[in-house]
């Protein structure tokens, strides 16, 4: 053989979109390929094309370092398993047509199936085969090759492969024969499931996992040997030895192939344009139109904006996006539905005139060009959210007005998580559920994505042990792998032609949902446009707020003017007509006062807020951003904090000459220096350490995802080297480094922080003026947010609203609000606060009301035996005369098993009964049982019924931690309300509730693992710890030791009390309603 | 209502005579002791009724009026609404009116209730035993020699088997007890694969073993009485026979009256059977289980018609070394000696690659074999592999793991 290794490409290349198959990215396979030599690669995954963008998008990286790496073809494709029994095809489309072909076919298989699978047949191929060249694989008979080779013609390959098999010789002549009779020529390839042969134990795994067995008990289902892995051109010559020709066709194959991906050529949809304008025409008459009726000619600021921006829009060419959103936010406004943009286009005048952000850009001095860099030609990014209730009519809007062949929602690509990866990996080796279970709950939360030694050795596990060593590797390397497709939460993509002629549309798990094969990273990198339709609760808790407070008024259809009419009487208020500036609002918010407020009601934020003490808009959009694992980890909080008190003077270090050494003050002048958002981590790097636009838009890429978390090291280099050569001080470059890569799973763009600060803005000014709204709206948008209906209406309370308990004469489905004696209106519960009740019979009980008598109820309401138990349970009899163990005895009495009509009827004959004398309830019992139903009670709080048992211990009441001095000795119980423990922190917070107060504790990280249990598994508290206070008055207490005394609420009620029962061994233990055993309701942990 | 002590025993009302009442306690004591010794903890009430006996044990009470309303077997969502209703207590519940109790609750409420409180009784109906066949035959004059035992054990097998036709069922263990008249007792047994109702095959089988015996029977004084048992019988459906010229065609063999035989002989474990197991290294591709324990279908791969077999049908265990000349790295044996002969390879075939089960081995690695079939000059086939790759170790091994028929 001569020295000259000859060209050979890799045609038959499987990725990990192969699910449980290809055991390779994709980024690797093409690495593989470039170091091995070859002259290209085909990618085919089977029956999607789902994983064939991110092969192109490694290829541009490595291009970018290797300018020598463009002559590497890339060709991409797909491998066709039918399910009538036909062998595997390999389909690559020919051109942008036989692209539509192939996506239409994987189309019409993947909508045959239920979710997941693809269902093809050959004739299905027949019948989409035009400008698809077809490898078939070795398998295919004479009889198939015919049928193909009669479609396909010229277009037929045969694939032969060296797999070592023992006949690979006589089988290559076979293959031969057979190709000559097809007149398809003949192609090597060795149907590569990964890049090297070092994956083999990897591919084994996951074909454990396949099968659902284990390794050792898969036998002959896995592969015989290692081989199938990119092998270098030298040798498949040498396999190949006797038909040279086979390998020479790989690359007349490639010679045919004109398709590359990037002929996906986007064409915005034509209905928002009406006929006879351009986009940008009827964005300019449309955005005028607007301003002069909203604010005729008094806002010559504004007009400057729009002018400036309709100049950029029209050179970047993003008119019909704006036009898309517009169009989507007018239906919502239409059908009253609240709605704000954010994101880097939204923060625009445009956007503001249109009303898609409340946020006014000419008063917050916000710049569109800061926002959108032409030089980046990243699509322009408006994600919009709903409210969370409503969001499915404009998902039925879009779909109505686009059709359903024209719009799809994205792909969310769902990763091995560590849990599922332990449990799945531990199962295939053969481990016991036992172990495998207590492996992956060791494992904290699912945002963990390492996994460490010394959680094993605290699961009791020997991590040198030989299966729990394999068990940790090779989770290691399938953590990043893809598991399946899902539908993205709200990510729509519109085109002007059939969406199923550019990518293949997959059946959702939701009825009347269908969602695209891409994920929203491959669409960017495509270049085709996306919508993001949001849900989010505090968008449904504003609306019902609104309505609270103007009850009369239905809300407006269109945006009003905000400076005009405000004289008026009170006005229903809009997300833009909430009035900018109200000190008492901020005054409340330095206090850190914020629970149920968005986005700032975390137990984090509430700390910060009275050391950020904010006194205007944007301040809010920093508060936002700030406790954020970004800024934490780039160590940016304190600076920031130190300069805005003024106790350190705002710095912006400079460059040496020639450079502009104003050049960081441009950047970082509103943050006073310090590098807060991820915009200003991008244009530092472009600005500082003179990142090509192209190169940040690489880095930002490399955060935004871990699967490139490697690449993360070339940035430091360059990154720190850039900043350094310009003369910036190491530390402080390192420092923006790391800043940098806290943004990588955690970022928070500047851009998406304004239009979350209006929010926060809006629910405080509602919560602070008129707390009783705000509860009834929080606790009617339920589940959301961070605190639980008890936190919500103690809060409440403690703002001198009265709270009114649940009842049937007066209590409406929603929480209600009645009229009370000051200015400030009662809150009255309602009976969607009763766990289990339904909304129809609320809406029964309000239409039949009032009621004198449970039997009145059940007849005039027609409630089941079951609404009456809850009613009763609830203790929402009152106002009939009877307490909850009275009500509950009566309700009873009506027989489960019988209609309500019939039971009325008997009630007559039910009459006469003896007198059954029950005890009383005690007020402790009552409480639980509140809890039990409501999750919430206004009788009393469970802590004070054990007040005087803790007295006894030496605890102090929460309420009396201030009266402490700092460094103290303390001891505290509570009901436990929240964990948290934010990004990869070292330090754990609990709050926990006593009758008069909360306490905050922090942990370290040293103390928690010690003491993991308690601190996971109690409802109940015992903190003994250090009390802490900042300067601002902010109290901690640092805990040295954590009791769990959970069992202390049995005491409340008798229901708990716990007895020593043997089980009945031949009884299986059910587990049961968690209602019937839970005296409180589990607290809201966010890991 | 009284308080009654623990020890009191009640049925229907009626005191127990002393010594009922001691028999209870030595049962209670006997069972606690078993109890203890098989390494339970155990926990025993007594009471006149079961549901009244096992709660109290249960929640070790001493007075079923002191027992919590869990001991109610009901749904736990009653107990809940009975604890809403402040009844906690077997007692608060019996102090009060049934009727609304049934009306709130359900009707089991009261019945149990009823129970518990000792007022009425369940039923237990006992399991009925299955009499085993045992048929049994005396003799007046009793018996030296082999020849009579084995009519006898013949003659009762007919009626056991007679018995066992009568149940539908067929036996698989048969025992015969001989007593001899000095009172010695001689125990055989034997097993068949299938269950069976053969008396031919039955006394055959028993005729082998007595042959077989290492300690042959020794008649002294004579037998004088024969017991036949059906250790262990099955459900057998009649068998159709066999029409006129049925058998003239091809049957498969049943060789499982001649497993029989040899198990017989040589015992079960000894008979034994190749299985295949699904494992791509030759030497984990087949086991052997005792031949009666494992049906006799199995998926053998099937070797392709027109293509000479992957594999040899009897492998070298140890695989034995040869000394080979190759081409580096992969490719066939030229030559090879084995026992000092030299064999010029004349046609070759391969190499199948088997890689290493790496869940095996601790460090996860071995040698990847490459497997070649090779037919040397005299038509002689072989099967050869080498141990290892060439990347994987510097020289590897040759060795021969079979010959091909």
């Amino acid at each position: 053989m001569s020295g000259e290794a000859p060209r050979y490409a890799e045609l038959a290349a499987a990725t990990n979109f192969s699910f449980l198959r290809g055991a390779s990215h994709a980024a690797d396979m093409v690495r593989a390929a470039i170091l091995l030599g070859h002259s290209g690669i085909g990618i085919a995954d089977r029956n999607t094309v789902a994983g064939v963008v991110r092969a192109p998008a490694a290829l541009r990286d490595l291009r970018e370092a290797h300018p020598e790496l463009a002559d590497f073809r890339l060709i991409v494709g797909a491998r066709l398993a039918f399910t009538d029994g036909t062998p595997d095809l390999i389909a690559y489309p020919m051109t942008r047509h036989g692209w539509g072909r192939l996506t239409r076919l994987l189309t019409t298989g993947n909508l045959r199936a239920q979710k997941g699978d693809c269902i093809l047949h050959l004739a299905d191929l027949e019948a989409h085969h035009e400008d698809l060249a077809i490898i078939a694989m070795p398998g295919a008979d004479a009889a198939l090759l015919a049928r193909l080779s009669a479609t396909f013609a010229d277009r037929l390959w045969l694939g032969a492969g060296m797999p070592r098999a023992g006949r690979d010789a006589r089988f290559l002549a076979r293959q031969q024969r057979l190709a000559t009779r097809a007149r398809g020529p003949l192609i090597a390839l060795n149907d590569a499931l990964y890049a090297t042969p070092d994956s083999r134990p990897l591919h084994d795994i996951l074909t454990a996992i396949r099968e659902k067995t284990t390794v050792p008990a898969a036998g002959r289902r896995l592969a015989a040997n290692a081989e199938r892995h990119l092998k270098p051109a030298a040798e498949m010559a040498r396999l190949f030895a006797h038909a040279p020709h086979a390998i020479a066709g790989t690359q007349a194959f490639l010679a045919r192939i004109a398709f590359t991906l990037d002929q996906l050529a986007y064409e915005y949809p034509h209905e928002p344009v009406p006929p006879g304008y351009t986009p940008q025409g009827w964005l300019t008459e449309l955005v005028w139109s607007e301003f002069a009726r909203q604010w005729g000619d008094t806002r010559p600021d504004l007009k400057a904006l729009l002018d400036d921006e309709l100049r950029i829009v029209g050179d970047a060419n993003y008119a019909a996006y704006f036009l898309t959103v517009h169009d989507i936010v007018r239906f919502a406004q239409g059908a009253g539905i609240l709605c704000q943009g954010r994101g880097s286009a939204a923060n625009s005048a445009i956007c503001y005139v249109l009303g898609i952000t409340a946020v006014d850009p000419a008063k917050h001095n916000l710049l569109f060009s800061r926002f959108i860099s032409p030089e980046r030609k990243e699509p322009p990014d408006i994600d919009v959210d709903f409210e969370h209730e409503r969001r499915e009519e404009v998902m039925q809007y879009i779909y109505k007005r686009y059709g359903r062949h024209r719009a799809g929602i994205a792909a969310t690509v769902i990763h091995y998580r560590p849990r599922s990866a332990v449990r799945e990996v531990g199962k295939a080796l053969g481990l016991t559920e036992d172990i495998t279970q207590r492996l992956s709950a060791t494992v904290w939360g699912s945002y963990a994505s390492t996994y460490d030694r010394d959680r094993c050795v605290e699961g009791g596990l020997d991590p040198d042990n030989r299966d729990i060593a394999r068990v940790n590797r090779f989770v290691q390397q399938i953590l990043q792998f893809p598991r399946h497709l899902s539908q993205h939460v709200g990510g729509f993509i519109l085109t002007q032609d059939r969406l199923d002629e550019t990518v293949p549309i997959h059946n959702g798990a939701m009825k009347d949902r269908t969602f695209i094969e891409w994920d929203k990273d491959d669409i960017d990198t495509l270049g085709l446009m996306k919508v993001d339709v949001l849900a989010l609760g505090m968008l449904t808790c504003i609306r019902k707020a609104f309505d609270l407070i103007h009850p009369d008024e239905s809300p407006p259809v269109r945006a009003e003017p905000v400076e005009a009419l405000s004289c008026l009487l009170p006005r229903r208020y809009t997300l833009a007509n909430i009035p900018d500036d109200a000190p008492d609002v901020f005054d409340m918010l330095c206090k850190g006062d914020s629970i149920g407020v968005f986005q700032i009601e975390s137990r984090a934020q509430i700390n910060m807020l009275p050391r950020l003490r904010p006194r205007e808009f944007y301040d809010l959009a920093i508060q936002v951003a700030i406790v954020r694992p970004g800024p934490i980890q780039g160590d940016m909080v304190h600076p920031y904090l130190r300069r805005r008190q003024g106790r350190e003077r705002a710095e912006f270090p400079s460059p040496k000459p020639p450079h502009d050494p104003d050049e960081l003050r441009n950047v970082l002048g509103k943050t006073l220096g310090v590098p807060l958002f991820q915009e200003q981590a991008m244009r530092l790097a472009i600005v500082a350490a003179d990142f090509t636009p192209a190169e940040a838009n690489r880095l930002r890429r490399a955060m935004a995802t871990f699967r490139n978390l490697g690449q993360m090291e070339n940035f430091e280099e360059k990154l720190v080297g850039g900043m350094t050569a310009r003369g910036y001080d190491r530390d402080f470059a390192q420092r923006c480094f790391r800043q940098i890569e806290g943004f990588g799973s955690y970022g928070f763009p500047e851009s998406h922080a304004i239009a979350f600060a209006r929010l926060v803005w809006v629910s405080s000014y509602i919560k602070c003026r008129y707390p009783a709204a705000f509860a009834a709206a929080l606790l009617n948008s339920q589940p959301m947010g961070f605190y639980a209906p008890a936190q919500i209406v103690r809060d409440a309370r403690a703002h001198d609203v009265e709270v009114r308990p649940i009842d049937v004469n007066q209590s409406h489905w929603d929480n209600s609000l009645e009229p009370a004696d000051p200015a400030t209106p009662a809150l009255r519960l309602g009976f969607r606060q009763i766990t289990g009740f339904r909304e129809e019979w609320g809406r029964a009980i309000t239409a039949a009301a009032p009621f004198a008598s449970v039997e009145q109820l059940a007849r005039r309401a027609a409630l089941p035996p079951r609404a009456l138990t809850l009613l009763a349970d609830a203790d929402a009899l009152r106002s009939i005369g009877l307490d909850r163990r009275e009500a509950l005895w009566e309700a009873r009495r009506t027989p489960p098993d019988e209609l309500p009509l019939f039971a009325a009827a008997n009630a007559r004959e039910l009459g006469d009964e003896p007198h059954v004398a029950l005890p009383q309830m005690e007020l402790g019992e009552h409480v639980a049982a509140d809890y039990q139903t409501t999750r919430l009670s206004l009788k009393a709080h469970p802590m004070t019924f054990l007040r005087s048992l803790f007295d006894g211990e030496g605890v102090t009441p929460c309420a009396h931690l201030h009266t402490l001095k700092g460094g103290e000795r303390v001891k505290v119980a509570g009901v436990v309300l929240v964990r948290q423990r934010p990004g990869e922190g070292k330090a754990i917070f609990i709050t926990i509730e006593d009758e008069d107060g909360i306490a905050n504790i922090v942990l370290w990280e040293r103390t928690f693992e010690a003491q993991r249990r308690a601190v996971m598994g109690a409802r109940l508290m015992l903190v003994e710890g250090e009390v802490q206070k900042s300067p601002e008055g902010v109290i901690h207490v640092m805990a040295s030791r954590v009791h769990d005394r959970s069992g202390e609420l049995g005491r409340l009620s008798t229901t708990h009390r716990t007895r020593a029962q043997l089980s009945r061994a031949d009884t299986f233990k059910h587990p049961q309603h968690p209602r019937n055993l839970r005296v409180l309701p589990r607290s809201r942990d966010f890991h | 209502m009284k308080v009654r002590s623990f020890d009191e025993l009640r049925t229907n009302g009626r005191r127990q005579s002393s010594s009922t009442l001691d028999a209870a306690r030595h049962i209670a004591r006997d069972l606690a002791a078993r109890l203890t010794r098989t390494g339970f903890t155990a926990r025993l009430a007594r009471a006149a009724t079961p549901d009244a006996a096992h709660a109290l044990a249960c929640f070790a009470c001493r007075d079923p009026r002191d027992l919590p309303i869990e001991s109610l077997q009901v749904d736990p969502a009653i107990h809940t609404a009975l604890h809403r209703a402040g009844l906690a207590t077997i007692a608060a519940l019996a102090d009060r009116p049934r009727a609304p109790l049934a009306a709130r609750f359900g009707r089991d409420v009261p019945t149990l209730l009823a129970r518990l409180l000792e007022e009425e009784d369940a039923r237990i109906t006992p399991r009925r035993h299955v009499p085993a066949i045992v048929t049994e035959r005396r003799y007046a004059e009793p018996m030296m020699t082999t020849g009579p035992l084995l009519g006898v054990i013949g003659e009762l097998a007919g009626e056991a088997v007679a018995l066992l036709d009568s149940r539908g069922e067929g036996g698989r263990r048969f025992g015969a007890a001989l007593f001899r008249v000095d009172g010695h007792v001689a125990r055989l047994s034997v097993e068949t694969g299938t269950a069976t109702r053969d008396t031919a095959t039955i006394a055959r089988l028993f005729a082998e073993r007595i042959d077989s015996l290492a300690d042959p029977l020794d008649p002294g004084f004579g037998y004088d009485c024969f017991r036949f048992v059906v250790l262990h019988a099955e459900p057998l459906g009649s068998d159709q026979r066999a029409l006129e010229g049925e058998d003239a065609v091809a049957r498969t063999p049943d060789i499982a009256p001649l497993l029989d035989r040899l198990a017989v002989r040589f015992g079960s474990e000894s008979v034994r059977r190749f299985v295949p197991r699904d494992q791509h290294f030759p030497e984990y591709a087949a086991t052997t289980h005792p031949a009666r324990r494992v049906s006799a279908r199995f998926d053998w791969p099937a070797p392709e018609p027109g293509e000479p077999p992957l594999r040899p049908l009897t492998l070298f265990d140890p695989p034995q070394p040869i000394i080979v000349l190759a081409q580096v790295p992969d490719g066939p044996p030229r030559r090879f000696s084995w026992r000092g002969d030299q064999h010029r390879v004349a046609l070759a075939e391969g190499p199948e690659r088997l890689a290493y089960p790496w869940w095996r081995h601790p460090e996860g690695e071995g040698p990847t074999r490459d497997y070649y079939r090779v037919e040397d000059e005299h038509g002689r086939r072989f099967w050869l592999f080498r141990h290892g790759l060439y990347e994987e170790r510097a020289a590897p091994d040759w060795y021969i793991h079979g010959l091909f028929a």
